[in-house]
């Protein structure tokens, strides 16, 4: 019986394949949303579909440039704090109804109040009282009108000059005033170019062309989404033709450059990867002995051994394209002698031992083991604490891991993203300093470089941040990644996106 | 049958009690943190204490469970940290994607299993007796993880036959089902091979040859009907486990079912669906063990008279 069983269902099954339209454009999650509901949207598959179903007052293209979305044009009062949004008219929902001022504030107070809040308004923060709302203090915003049908006006408590690139988050998507009964995060009705058309938790999710979508709309019929959390799988689907892109494994690098040479597309990452030290552990308050680690750990052989060369060494923690990288400073070079004095001059001859932390995520092994090694060499002991990602990263939030490998995702392009949450002060843990760093003198220049209403001088005040950074060695520095992904030969108008909401899929295709 | 069915249900009131206490007791002990998951790399102070409030994770730990009791007596599992969806809801959705497979996967362990036993019971010591123990070795000794991807790699990219991965058809379920099932195949062959074996050497076995049957029908109907309670229970622990979620399986090939569902409600710490699908997926298991319990009643009169 064995003997023909097999065959027989194996036939079976290949006469039962799904038939799959040839304009239908097939992406992959690697996880299942949290929701579509954007004001639940505080993880990345959310805000990519979030990003194809809703629009915001502002948006990025695909290389990451701050574009008109809903607001057509925008002022800022000469004081630098108030901004009036002037509405793009005809904008309408996917069931019909027009779009109007009202629909920007109240989902604006949507994402910000208690009862629906996902927990990641600080997009929103700058406004007005904004703060006061989420916290249940306050019964409006203060900071928010709408004078008419076309226009917003948002008055912020301070300047701040990122305000225009928060609005793009996903967390300030525009969803209807009144919203229909159910879940709307299951459920959800958008303006955006892609309007829903279902979700199979943990399988797919289906969205299709919006015809009456105020831009451009998309050139594909259909946009499936498949959830697949495994990265061979991923790969498996490719090759089998079934997804029209992939993310090309960091450890896959060299078989991919070699089987797929002419589909893969590269694009530096908006992205750093680095280890934070933590500055408030005992002998890591000293900044000869942050500075040891990172002249004892040979990046550049860590870059091309373990990564296959996939990234941009970095001598700060702004990653090469955005404004305030300084490409003319030299990383710190490898020189163990070097630490090895440090140390000493530090109090520490005999060296000194340190736990490092890291997830379980496949990539981090062996550059952790790695990075162990380089250590040993300057007499820093190094204990590797694997854990998952939930424990790992809540150690390092709460302070509690000397050492902790890991990286950080611009939410938007702007050395802003960077400087202020990962070394200002006020965002020592939670807020993403995990190194805990606490200078004054670095906190006031954030403070002024977000606050300046003059470019030139905010791309200077980068720059001197970003080299104040260097020099007080919070992290060792590594290396800023290069994003590697395949596309089939036959999907055109589709590209790395900059910012991972930079890709609307409007302009994608697929000719056979 | 009903007095096997009673004294088993009553059996089973300590064991769900104990499923309850540990369900809860499990995560609340382990380290991490779900406000950590939700808000992600950047959040401020505020957020994260209205979180913890309204999550009541800073609440002492008798009144966190006295109200998780009380929903469950309710019927309610409560509602998921990360999703704010019920995880009733989420494990209704998720639970057909898993029976269907677990099925497939049980049919395929059974009737293979089964055969390459039969056969090998049939001839000991014979070459095809020698071939299936090695097989039955092998099929035990190889990891899911690795049979899944080759598996991949045969079916879906060198001969192109299959789909990789996904739910959206019969086609779908073929691979994950010969997958999971593989180790079962094994342990049922070699289970229904010596339990069939010795079957065959019974007074009544030579009294239906005596009587004239035809080999088969006294291997099937004599033999195999006595040498069923070994190969039931192995049926029935390993249908209850796939049941309960076959996460590296599920994971592989991207099937929708229990197992994921579970283990990314545990690496976000998403407390509720935790303590939920354990519950759900325990009282599963249980009820399926006791689906055993009453075939082997059914199969051996005896087990129900005593």
């Amino acid at each position: 019986m064995n003997r023909h069983f097999l065959p027989i269902i194996l036939v079976l099954g290949a006469a039962c394949g799904s038939h799959r339209p040839g304009r239908t454009l097939e992406y992959y999650f690697t996880a299942d949303p949290r929701s579509l509901d954007p004001a639940l949207s505080t993880d990345v598959p959310s805000g990519e579909v979030v990003t194809l179903l809703f629009d915001n007052l502002t948006r990025f293209d695909v290389d990451g440039r701050l574009e008109p979305d809903l607001a057509r044009s925008w002022e800022l009062d000469r004081r630098g704090v108030t901004y009036t949004f002037h509405l793009r008219p005809g904008v309408r929902f996917h069931d019909g109804r027009p779009l109007t001022a009202r629909d920007v504030a109240a989902s604006f107070r949507r994402a910000l109040a208690p009862a629906t809040s996902g927990g990641r308004g600080w997009p929103l923060y700058p406004i007005q009282g904004a703060e006061a709302f989420a916290a249940g203090t306050a019964a409006g915003i203060s900071g928010l009108r709408i004078p008419d049908d076309s226009t917003v006006v948002l008055s912020l408590a301070r300047p701040l000059n990122v305000f225009p690139k928060l609005l793009a988050m996903p967390v300030a998507a525009v969803v209807p005033e009144s919203l229909p009964p159910g879940d709307f995060g299951q459920h959800p009705i958008g303006s955006g170019p892609w309007r829903f058309v279902s979700w199979s938790h943990d399988d797919q999710i289906v969205v299709a062309r919006n015809p009456d979508y105020w831009g451009k709309p998309a050139a594909s019929d259909t946009l499936r989404i498949r959830i697949i959390p495994e990265a061979l799988t991923q790969a498996a689907e490719y090759e089998s033709g079934r997804l029209s892109v992939v993310e090309v494994p960091f450890g896959e690098t060299a078989r991919w450059e070699h089987d797929h040479a002419a589909e893969l597309d590269r694009r530096p990452a908006i992205r750093a990867l680095y280890v934070a030290i933590n500055t408030r552990r005992g002998p890591l308050a000293d900044v000869r002995v942050r500075q040891a680690l990172n002249y004892a750990t040979d990046v550049s052989t860590l870059l091309g051994q373990i990564m296959g060369g996939r990234g941009t060494r970095t001598a700060g923690a702004l990653p090469p394209g955005l404004d305030g990288y300084d490409s003319t400073r030299a990383p710190y070079p490898h020189d163990v002698a070097k630490a090895k004095a440090l140390l000493r001059a530090a109090g520490y001859p005999n060296g000194i031992s340190l736990q490092l932390w890291r997830t379980d995520r496949d990539e981090y092994g062996r550059l952790a083991q790695a990075i162990q090694q380089e250590l040993a060499e300057a007499g820093i002991r190094v204990e590797i604490v694997e854990r998952d990602a939930s424990t790992a990263r809540a150690a390092s939030m709460h302070g509690n891991a000397d050492l902790f490998l890991t990286d950080w995702y611009a939410d938007y392009p702007d050395a802003e993203d960077f400087n202020f949450p990962l070394f200002h002060s006020s965002n020592a843990g939670a807020g993403g300093n995990r190194a805990f760093l606490a200078d004054s003198a670095l906190d006031r220049m954030i403070t002024r470089a977000r606050e300046t209403p003059d470019s030139a001088e905010r791309v200077g005040l980068d720059r001197q941040i970003d080299a104040r950074v260097f020099a007080l060695a919070p992290w060792i520095f590594l290396w800023a990644p290069v994003d590697l992904w395949a596309r089939q030969p036959y999907l055109h108008g589709w590209r790395i996106p900059a910012i991972f909401t930079g890709q609307r899929w409007t302009d994608a295709v697929v000719s056979r | 049958m009903i007095g096997v069915l009673a004294r088993r249900l009553i059996a089973l009131t300590p064991t769900l009690l104990g499923v309850l206490v540990i369900a809860f007791l499990l995560l609340q002990v382990a380290p991490g943190d779900p406000v950590a998951a939700i808000v992600g790399d950047r959040a401020d102070p505020a957020t994260v204490a209205r979180l913890r409030l309204e999550l009541r994770l800073d609440e002492p730990l008798p009144r966190r469970f006295v109200a998780y009791v009380v929903g469950i007596l309710h019927g309610d599992l409560g509602t998921s940290f990360i999703t704010r969806r019920p995880i009733s809801r989420d494990l209704i959705e998720r639970f057909p994607a898993t029976l269907r497979l677990a099925f497939a996967a049980m049919l395929f362990a059974a009737v293979t299993g089964m055969a390459l036993g039969i056969i090998g019971a049939i001839r000991p010591g014979g070459w095809w007796d020698r071939a299936t123990t090695i097989a039955a070795y092998l099929g035990v000794s190889f990891p899911v993880y690795w049979v899944g991807l080759l598996l991949i790699l045969v079916f879906a990219l060198t001969l192109r036959w299959l789909p990789p991965s996904g739910s959206d058809g019969l086609s779908f379920l073929i691979l994950p089902a010969l997958t999971l099932g593989m180790r079962s195949v094994a342990i049922v062959a070699r289970m229904t091979r010596t339990a069939l074996a010795e079957a065959l050497q019974g007074d009544f076995v030579r009294t239906a040859r005596a009587k004239g049957l035809t080999e088969w029908r006294v291997v099937l109907h004599h033999g195999l009907r006595n040498a069923l309670l070994p190969v039931i229970t192995v049926i029935g622990l390993d249908f209850g486990s796939y049941l309960t979620g076959s996460i590296l399986t599920e994971t592989i090939f991207s099937w929708p079912g229990v197992g994921r569902y579970v283990l990314d409600a545990i690496t976000k710490r998403d407390l509720p669906a935790v303590q939920g699908s354990i519950l759900f997926l325990c009282v599963t298991f249980v009820f399926v063990n006791l689906l055993t319990d009453l075939c082997y009643a059914k199969a051996d009169p005896r087990v129900a008279f005593e």
